[in-house]
């Protein structure tokens, strides 16, 4: 006979007691485990510091990754380009998305901001996200794969849906908000070659055989629209002419000038409406030496005011580029424009000064800013010029909403230095003429 | 002296012209100095600009024709930044 063999006992629970455990009533919200009075002053400013404010503009009604035509359902649907309306391929039914402006209010009350307001397509973006998202289609449950580093929809390869990445996961590829192309893609053909047609004479051979406009390409690319509310000040020494006299001999006669010099102070606040910045590390980077950026930073401003809730369907067709910049790490870019702006509009009030202003000091105090990324269209034709250190892409590129062009054309540096050195010749030899009839 | 200078002046238009107009061309082709005109470009609503205005110093008998280091247009140069 074998005794029965018994478990040993369980251990005792220890009471579910101490910080953390589910018997502790949580604080209060908003409550502080010290009295902020009690503290340092620094920490206590920390303390009681405001919780930045977000927005939320996610579209929960289209999580599924499927956007459906409201009337038949069907997932086919995709921009009506020359206007801001989707259309569905299937029945033809058209409607309009939500314009964010009245939407979410953006626009409104910017002279009462106060800290950050970071729409929730703007915030940060978490590193451990991936670009690549799979979902599983409603229609069949086979799973899609989407690279958001590149594009924003997809169709599933097994029962044709369509599906667009409307989630707006931390990896940056979501945005607040979208700015359909209203510029179609053979109007942007004939500006680019319209621009391109004015600059032939020097432009690089190999440039001109292979110019193929019709190769550009549609790109959604991200920025963060801010909107800021600022007081600035700058101080520096103005001149104003007193006297302005002739000295010397006929021959050598020199002008004079005398002057009162002020010491000038000058204050403004003001607010900003729809700042655009670049929200993608690649094309922040305006160095004209190594890249041609500037072009497609040219073609701004867009109407943003008329940007449309987020909708996947406004990209069926086009490419489009992720961001990969934070708030923070765009606020010395914001500061350095809001400073610049604030030195413009305080230029009209030192137009006494006719011997000019030198600025010396500048303060600038930003009581509050809002920021909402959003995907702008712009229509790109790039040239690859061979050449050290990887060559130069070249753009064109088409502002997707006002049509506004702006280009990079390689030179065929030795005929444009032909060119120059024989109108130099010419008046060289013009100079020379004159010289020696003088003598 | 002033001859001398004025043979040297006509003399050195020949390069000055073939200078201007390599950049001049270059500038038209590649736009290397173009960017969005933010300042001019962005909806700015501005309150009264204020500040004052106090006589330092004068300057006699300098033959600069603009104060030294004018920036008043050259908005995007910074300067020092106090806050």
């Amino acid at each position: 006979m074998t005794t029965p063999r018994t478990p040993p006992p369980l251990p005792a629970a220890s009471p579910a007691i101490g910080p953390g455990s589910p018997q502790d009533v949580p604080p209060l919200p908003g409550s502080l485990p010290v009295d902020p009075a009690s503290v340092p002053p620094p920490i206590r400013e920390e303390l009681l510091a405001p919780d930045p404010v977000a927005l939320d503009t996610r579209a929960s009604e289209l999580k599924d990754g499927v956007n459906r035509c409201p009337k038949c359902g069907s997932s086919d649907v995709r921009l009506k380009i020359g206007s801001d309306v989707l259309v569905c391929r299937f029945c033809r039914n058209e409607w309009h998305g939500a314009r964010v402006e009245e939407a979410f209010g953006f626009g409104e009350g910017i002279d009462q901001l106060r800290g950050d307001v970071i729409a929730s397509g703007a915030r940060d973006i978490d590193a451990g996200t991936s670009s690549l998202m799979t979902f599983k289609c409603t229609g069949c449950g086979a799973e899609v794969t989407v690279n958001t580093e590149s594009t924003m929809t997809a169709r599933c390869h097994w029962c044709r849906h369509v599906f667009g990445v409307n989630e707006q996961v931390r990896n940056g590829a979501v945005p607040d908000a979208v700015l359909p192309f209203r510029i179609s893609k053979s109007d942007a053909v004939s500006r680019i070659r319209q621009f391109v047609d004015k600059r032939r004479l020097f432009a690089l051979k190999a440039f001109k055989d292979e110019f193929t406009p019709e190769n550009v390409i549609g790109v959604y690319l991200p920025y963060m629209i801010v909107d800021s509310h600022v007081s600035a000040s700058v101080s520096g020494r103005g001149e104003i002419l007193t006297r302005e006299y002739t000295r010397g001999t006929e021959k050598n006669r020199k002008t004079y000038y005398d002057a009162d010099v002020y010491a000038v102070e000058r204050s403004v606040d003001f607010t900003v409406d729809d700042l655009p910045l670049e929200s993608s590390a690649e094309r922040r980077n305006l160095d004209t030496s190594a890249n041609t950026n500037n072009i497609i930073n040219t073609i701004l401003p867009f109407d943003t005011q008329n940007a449309l809730k987020w909708n996947a369907s406004f990209l069926v067709g086009f490419t489009s580029e992720k961001r990969n910049l934070d708030v923070d790490a765009l606020r010395p870019q914001l500061e350095d424009q809001l400073l610049s702006i604030a030195r413009a509009q305080v230029e009209r009030s030192v137009g006494r000064y006719d011997r000019g202003v030198r600025w010396e000091r500048e303060r600038l105090d930003v009581h509050g800013s809002r920021w909402v990324s959003m995907y702008l269209p712009v229509w790109l034709y790039s040239y690859h010029q061979p050449g050290r250190r990887g060559g130069m892409l070249h753009y064109i590129a088409v502002n997707g909403r006002t049509g506004e062009t702006m280009g990079s054309v390689p030179v065929q540096k030795w005929k444009l230095l032909l060119a120059a050195l024989t109108a130099g010749t010419v008046v060289e030899a013009l100079a020379i003429w004159i010289v020696v009839a003088a003598l | 002296m002033s001859d001398d200078s004025g043979i040297l002046f006509l003399l050195a238009a020949g390069p000055a012209s073939a200078t201007a107009l390599y950049w001049g061309l270059y500038r038209y082709y590649r736009n290397t100095d173009k960017s969005h005109g933010f300042e001019r470009e962005t909806t700015v609503v501005a309150k009264p600009v204020t500040g004052s205005d106090n006589r330092v110093d004068t300057v006699t008998g300098t033959q600069e024709r603009r104060i030294r280091g004018d920036n008043v247009r050259d908005y995007r140069r910074r300067v020092t930044r106090d806050g």
